[in-house]
């Protein structure tokens, strides 16, 4: 990097023209130190991003080379019947997850939060999951879920009858993937929240409580208005995180049982990998750039409020 | 008890029968979430002890009847563990590397230099973390392919320099040392670079801990990505080669399967536990731009 420096230096200083000397001191290190930041974030970030409006209207051919086909890809995506169960089976998960999964950190972090001793222990055990490979949680839950496995053992053994088939019925199969990933992910939320709970001055309840407000009131009007902020910032991570998702729908259950699992994320996998047509893939990641941003916009405005 | 002890309950609120007997139920519960954590991390390991026919007994045990200790053995030689585990480490240790060095020297930069319209360089670098990576993801694979990295660990190298989050971390890190040390070593003659290089970097061995977590958990987790960049079996990362040979292997003995994931989850395990206070605190630097 000095090297670059010196090189730049030498033919501006010959030049002799004072204005451009001055800059290059004043801003030559501040830039010198940008510059391999700048060129990897142009390779592998910014030029990615723009490239795939341009792949979106070709056909990728590995072989004999790309063919522009203009809306050809848009126009697969809005016929093919599998997109629209996709958005379908997303708008699913994210309300699932929501419903299921959203509320599950907030009420253990004010639980926990009451705890005198050992406070640690809990926090370590429930972000335990979080270090966990995530293959091996995939592992475990397959056979966590198993028809022979140990939730149906403990079903079976308390209210008798068949048992539930988690991962093959289509009715269950999103609901699991649900569960197992509140269990894995709910730790590290929980202690943000926590965080945030511990950090309201203890005395607002004490004033709280002298003036005769019972303890739902106090979470009511005391630790819930405290912690605003940042539920809605997690909400929002939440909801832009859940309608990317595919990893577990992909390691777990390809997307089945019946397509109940296939996600848009997944079928835009799906499309550059087994249906072998990255351009639609590019398409499909467009049209949800396109959804998102609004999103991010929403995102972005919240971090600025954050921020000040 | 003093007022600052309390929590959203006092010591009189305790006092009464029924908000006790809910404190009670609280705790159970609690503790039954702390259970549940833990509980399946330990039969991983106990099932992987276990001999198969006692795998696939129902309703299943949780201690294993008789303990296999030669499972492990046959767990380590099934695939080529130290091959894979290798890959990852390599995959690591450069990703750390491409990390501090891009933008370690970027955020001191932003932080500390002049630069001239520094709000629009902060954009161009700040605006890609509010951009989905998934709507990108096969763009992202192109791009690769186009510039001849497929197959390559600068596949995963190069592009680790290009985290905005991390940018970011480090920046705030850097906002926070007083600029009196850098006068002082100005005063003194230091040029930026060894400003940088004997003041920054030392001072900010505790951030690029925390970074080094990040990039670690990182590494070790992410399967997708590796399974499509990585062509040859030889370069897989451990868990993608676990995914493709464990995961779905049909034909693997349940009690060896389960053997293996214990060996692949014990090491983050044990890092967990010993960085635990840098880890959580990464996550409250971390946790809510992410």
């Amino acid at each position: 990097m000095s090297q670059d420096i010196v090189a730049a230096t030498g033919p501006q200083a010959q030049a002799g023209r004072g204005k451009a000397r001055t800059l290059l001191r004043k801003y030559g290190w501040g830039l010198a130190f940008l510059l391999p930041a700048a060129a990897i974030f142009i390779l592998f970030l910014w030029l990615p991003i723009i490239k795939g409006f341009f792949y979106s209207f070709y056909h990728i051919d590995f072989v004999n080379g790309d063919e522009f086909v203009g809306l050809d890809n848009y126009r697969t995506v809005f016929s093919d019947p599998d997109v629209w169960t996709a958005v379908k089976n997303t708008l699913y998960y994210m309300a699932l997850c929501l419903v299921m999964g959203f509320w599950v950190p907030i009420v253990f972090a004010i639980g926990i939060s009451e705890i005198k001793r050992l406070q640690g222990v809990f926090r370590v055990a429930a972000y335990l999951p979080n270090v966990i490979p995530v293959v091996v949680l995939y592992g475990l839950w397959r056979w966590m879920y198993d028809p022979v496995g140990p939730i149906n053992a403990g079903i079976t053994s308390l209210f008798g009858g068949e048992g539930v088939s988690f991962l093959t019925d289509t009715k269950w199969s999103m609901i699991s993937l649900v569960f197992m990933e509140t269990w894995q992910q709910f730790g590290s939320a929980m202690l943000l929240y926590l965080a945030a709970v511990l950090s309201i001055p203890r005395d607002w309840y004490e004033a709280a409580e002298i003036d005769g407000a019972g303890i739902w009131q106090r979470i009511w009007h005391i630790t819930l208005p405290s912690l605003r902020s940042l539920i809605l910032l997690m909400l929002v991570l939440q909801i832009i995180g859940t309608s990317q998702a595919y990893q577990s729908q992909l390691a777990i259950l390809d997307g089945g049982p019946v397509k109940a699992t296939l996600t848009y994320a997944l079928l835009i996998v799906k499309y550059a990998t087994t249906r072998l047509d990255m351009g639609v893939a590019s398409a499909m990641g467009v049209l949800m750039f396109i959804v998102l941003g609004a999103l991010a916009i929403v995102q972005y405005r919240l971090d600025r409020k954050g921020d000040r | 008890m003093s007022s600052m002890d309390r929590g959203i309950l006092s010591e009189f609120d305790l006092k009464r029968k029924g908000t006790r007997a809910g404190y009670i139920i609280m705790l159970v519960v609690i503790f039954l979430m702390a259970a549940s954590m833990v509980y399946p991390v330990l039969t991983t390991a106990f099932n992987g002890l276990k001999d198969n026919a006692e795998v696939n007994s129902f309703p299943p045990h949780f201690l294993p009847q008789t303990w296999e200790w030669g499972n492990f053995d046959e767990a380590w030689n099934y695939i080529a563990l130290p091959t894979f585990l290798r890959n990852t480490l390599l995959i690591f240790g450069g990703n750390m590397i491409v990390s501090v060095l891009v933008l370690g020297t970027a955020s001191f930069s932003l932080s500390r230099l002049h630069v001239p319209k520094r709000r629009s360089i902060e954009m161009f670098f700040m605006i890609t973390l509010f951009i989905p990576p998934t709507t990108y993801l096969i763009p992202n694979f192109l791009n690769l392919k186009d510039l001849g990295l497929l197959d390559s660990f600068f596949a995963f190298w190069l592009p680790a320099g290009a985290n905005a989050f991390f940018l970011l971390l480090l920046k705030n890190f850097f906002d926070g040392i007083s600029m009196e040390i850098f006068e002082a070593a100005r005063i003194d003659g230091a040029s930026e670079l060894s400003c940088f290089i004997r003041i920054a970097v030392p001072l900010s061995l505790p951030i690029f801990a925390t970074l080094a977590i990040f990039v670690f958990s990182t590494a070790w987790n992410d399967w997708f990505w590796p399974s499509l960049i990585m062509h040859k079996d030889s370069h897989y990362p451990l868990s993608t080669a676990i995914y493709k040979y464990v995961i779905q292997a049909k034909m693997l003995n349940l009690n060896i399967k389960f053997a293996i994931l214990t060996l692949v989850m014990l090491p983050p395990i044990a890092v967990f536990l010993v960085f635990q206070r840098f880890i959580i605190r990464g996550l409250h630097l971390g946790g809510v731009k992410g």
